[in-house]
Parts: C-alpha cells; structure tokens; sequence
C-alpha cells in the first residue's frame, strides 16, 4: 500500500509540478523515489507541524497544491485549529496524508497512535476523509484526491495486510464500494486496515455481503441505506474508536433512515495500556479476528438473524 | 464602529493606525484589487485590530458605508476578528499564531513563482507567547525569505495585562536578529519614521527575512485608554464615544487631515 501511495504521488508531482510535498521530518526512506524525481518538489518543513499546516495554507492560495504529509497522530491531531481555520474555512486544496493511522507504531506507545483522527476531522466543515483499504483503493484513492481540489484528508494504516480487489476500483466519494455481494442477515461494512478481516470473518456468515468504506466523509446517505437495507444485521469494522468514526456515521444515518441494529467494532475509548506487536495491540483492542468473531456472535444473539 | 457595533478590541486597533496607514499608502502594490494573483500581501495575524483594517478598506473601497455602519450587527459581513472572506483580509485571525505561518507560505510560494511580491505581516507582542510564531521565524530563516516583513505591533500589553507581567518576552530585536533576521526597533506612531525604515529594509541585500519591532500604544489617539488595558475588553459609552471622537480630531486637524 506504501509503495501504491508512493508511485501515484510521484506520478501526479512528475506530471504538476504545482504539487509540493511537505512533511514534518517524517517519511524516511519512503520518498526515496520522489526526492530523486522530484527534487524541487520536496519540502521538509522541520519538527513544526503547525506551522506547516500554515505554510500549505499559504502554498495553496497562492496557486500550489500541497500535499502534507505526517504520522496521524500529528496531521491531523496536533493542528486541528490549523487545518479548520488555514485551511477548510477556505477550501484550499491540500492533501493530508496521516500515515501509520490506528495503533501501527504499536510498540511507540500512544503519543505515536492516532485512533481519534476520523472522529475529530469528520466535525471539520469542508474536508473530505479517505481511508482506503488496500493498494488497489489507495491508487484509486489519490487520483480521486488529486482530481479534488479541496481539503481531504487521506488516512493511511497498516499497510501490509494484502490486497483485497484484483484491480484498482472505480471510487466516487460518499459511495460504499462493494467487495462481496451476498443477500444473507448480515452486513460487514469495513474501512482501511480492517477490511481484509471484513471480508475473512464474513465468509463464516454464508450470504453475508461486504462493503469498503474508502470515502468517510461524505458518506451519501443513499450508498449506506441501499447497501444496508437488504439485512437484518450491520456490523461495522474500523481500527479507530469506536466513538466518532465509520460506526458512527453509519449509525446516525440508519438511526434516522432505515433503522437496524449496527454492531461497532472499533478501538474502545481507551489508550493502548502496554507495549507490544501490531497483533498484540489489535488483540488487547479486540480487534483481532478471533475476539471480533465473538463480538459479532454476542450481538447476533441479543439481535437474532434466523 | 466600535460604538456602533459595541464591541471590543479597540484598543488593540488603535496602536496599529500609523504601521496600516503607511503599508497602505507607501508600500502596498495592490495591482487591479484585492484578488490580483500578482498583490503583495498584508497579513494582519493580529486579528484583534482589525477594525483598523477595515477602515483602510473603507478607505480604497473595498469595503462601502453600509458594510462599516453594519459591522457587528445581524447578518453582515464584518466580524470582530480578521475574516479571510472579507476582501483584502488575506487570513483568518483571531485565534493567535496563524497568519504568519500563512504569510510565510505566501512569501515561500512567491519565491517559487520568481515573483517581486512581498509579504507584510503584522503580529502582536502577546501573540508572540504563541510557540507556532517561532516555527514560523525558523522556516523563513531557513528558506531566505527575504519578501517577507514582520511588523510587531509592540504595544506592551495583552488581553490580562503588562506583556512583562504576563509573559516577559524580552528583547524581541535580539530574538528576530538570532532567529536569523534583520531586525531593528523603531516608534510604531511615527510615519515618517515608519515608512523610511520600511524602505530600508526592502531595499537592503540582507539575504533573509526582515523584523520591524514597532513600538505603539495601546489605545494610541485617545488620552483616557492610551496605557489602560481595560480597553482591551471595554465597549464605547454614548459619553466616552463623543470624547474620543473629539480627541481623534483634534489629532487629524493638527496633522491636516491626512488621509490614505
């Protein structure tokens, strides 16, 4: 997924060279390529997110799109008032991309875990969210960026679980992509890392169907109640909290539109407690396969699908 | 607008008239208006005397009398802080440490184009509390701005009190200057002054950003809130309105009305 991000900036800057990359002393060895073919391009604006995000600002109105990129944790966490005020109460056209999004720097600790982005910037007025599942959606996902003048933010997580589509998708924002189509009680809809445990756990639900969820923001009430409206049952799957993010956009439009049970799964609202692998921290969260297995058990019991 | 809109800040409006005036008149290439690509840019990051901006605009037309009378009021455009929606406010303002970091990005890009335009920032000394300032010293060191101009509306105080109580600065000369900038202090109320060491420092081979540290008063014109921060947060009485009209013109007859 890294080097599907990689190739599509570095073939969108070689292409415009109106596109600056501006990273906060972030991206070792990852713009290796695009230092080398865009070297005028590159701007490492030092360990002062804020002022960054004041800079791209200033590059965006005067003709330039920025592409901003840092770890979630600081783009968007440390400068919402910037992004808000510098950048999304003008509509600039700046790209942000939040890498290592959930608990990927899992043994880092919190200060480097991002598991509140989605939820602070969907009250954001104006910027669009991406969170793309696989490589495949992930070059779709910045020729989409790119083709969008506007404020969006593109959230990049673990990026080594393998590729769910074939190809790359056709995406259109506010739209659910469908991965697996099924008429069963339930349906997964699932964001960024947790896609591909989306669509293995729901081979144990025969009939059950799988949708993406690469645009967060919009999110078309149409696209959520067309693909849900078939089930009994809708499950939810996002490495983020489960307050504020997928789960939650979902539920407050099936709440008012078609109402169903919506099973959240997503990162309790609390901080990583201890150090550990990826895996170890997904389980502590519960979000590894066998402990989502059981969630979802629970709740089609206290929510009958027969 | 003050009295008529009952609002704050004026105070803080007060000491930047001279520093708005002589931008304006002297040294401010506008080109076709205030979206002309090819403008330079003055960005107010205090936005909290912005009233002052806003009868500059009056002034070049940018804005009319309706949008003065109405300032504050329902439904009109003109806030109490710097809106970038207004036209000739480039920033929006207001929450401190903001618009320099812009005007650096403005100041970078025109570099980039290989444009002459420059960038004129104005800052507050209390919005120098604000830690995004010196990111954004440190960025226009490094990367040789040398179109970008910082104004320090050195009033002495912010909104709790003296900045020596609150939160000493120091010598803010010493600090641009180790920050990498070309720096000197001057009376922020006298024009002349003003507009020669403006000049000056445009015109200069420094190869890097340069750093006015104007030193104003807050309240600067009106006897009664010149010094006193209570006018920071103070609105217009019908009474003190009448008097500070009447000082205000005093000072406008001394120096035959100069207008922008």
């Amino acid at each position: 997924m890294r080097n599907a991000f990689s190739n599509a900036l570095v073939t969108a800057a070689e292409a415009n060279d109106r596109i600056l990359l501006l990273t906060g002393d972030h991206g070792y060895a990852l713009f290796d390529d695009f230092r080398h073919r865009c070297p005028g391009q590159y701007i490492n604006a030092g360990i002062a997110e804020q002022n960054m995000i004041g800079v791209a600002a200033g590059l965006a109105k005067s003709g330039f799109h920025p592409v901003v990129y840092a770890l979630s944790a600081f783009v968007p966490i440390r400068v919402l008032e910037q992004i808000k005020l510098d950048i999304c109460c003008e509509e600039l056209p700046v790209l942000f991309i939040g890498d290592g999004a959930g608990v990927v720097y899992s043994t880092l600790g919190v200060s480097h875990q991002s598991t509140e982005d989605i939820a602070a910037l969907r009250a954001v007025p104006q910027v669009r969210i991406l969170s793309p599942g696989d490589a495949h959606e992930m070059k779709a996902a910045m020729e989409l960026a790119f083709a969008t003048p506007a404020p969006i933010y593109l959230r990049m997580g673990k990026s080594d679980l393998g590729v769910v589509h074939t190809s790359p998708p056709q995406l259109a924002w506010g739209r659910l992509l469908s991965v697996r189509s099924g008429s069963g009680p339930l349906v997964f809809i699932a964001t960024g890392s947790m896609l591909n445990l989306a669509v293995t756990l729901a081979q144990e639900w025969p009939g059950s169907a799988v949708w993406s969820a690469p645009s967060l923001k919009p999110l078309e009430i149409e696209s959520v109640v067309s693909a849900c409206s078939p089930h009994r049952v809708v499950v939810t799957l996002e490495e983020h909290n489960i307050i504020g993010g997928l789960g939650g956009a979902v539920a407050e439009i099936l709440s008012q539109e078609h109402p169903l049970p919506v099973c959240r799964i997503g990162v309790p609202d609390q901080y990583s407690e201890l150090c550990g692998s990826y895996a170890y921290l997904m389980r502590e969260h519960g979000l590894d396969l066998d402990s989502v297995r059981v969630k979802v058990q629970a709740f089609t019991k206290k929510h009958p699908i027969t | 607008m003050a009295y008529s809109g009952s609002t704050v800040h004026i105070a803080c409006a007060f000491s930047l008239v001279e520093i708005l005036a002589v931008l304006y008149r002297q040294h401010l290439c506008l080109g076709t208006g205030p979206k002309d690509p090819e403008r330079d840019y003055l960005i107010l990051s205090k936005g909290h005397g912005v009233m002052a901006q806003y009868a500059c605009l009056h002034e070049l037309g940018w804005l009319n009398e309706k949008h003065i009378q109405g300032y504050c009021t329902d439904g009109t455009p003109l806030k109490g802080l710097s809106d970038a929606d207004v036209p000739g406010l480039e920033v929006n303002s207001g929450s401190l440490g903001h618009g320099l970091s812009v005007g650096v990005g403005l100041a970078y890009g025109a570099l980039r184009r290989g444009t002459t335009q420059k960038v004129y920032a104005i800052l507050g000394d209390g919005e120098c509390n604000e830690g995004s300032i010196w990111e954004a010293l440190l960025f226009a060191a490094h990367f040789k701005l040398t179109n970008l101009l910082v104004i320090v509306d050195a009033n002495g105080f912010q909104a709790m009190g003296p900045t020596t109580e609150v939160m000493d600065t120091g010598s803010l000369e010493d600090k641009f200057r180790a920050f990498g900038f070309e720096a000197c202090t001057i009376d922020g109320h006298d024009e002349n002054v003003l507009n020669e060491t403006i000049g000056r420092l445009m015109a200069s081979s420094f190869p890097g950003p340069r750093a006015i540290i104007a030193r104003t008063s807050k309240g600067k014109g009106v006897s009664f809130m010149e010094g006193r921060n209570l006018w920071h947060y103070s609105r217009l009485t019908e009474k003190n309105y009448q008097d500070a009209l009447a000082e205000l013109e005093m000072v406008e007859a001394g120096r035959g009305g100069v207008r922008l």
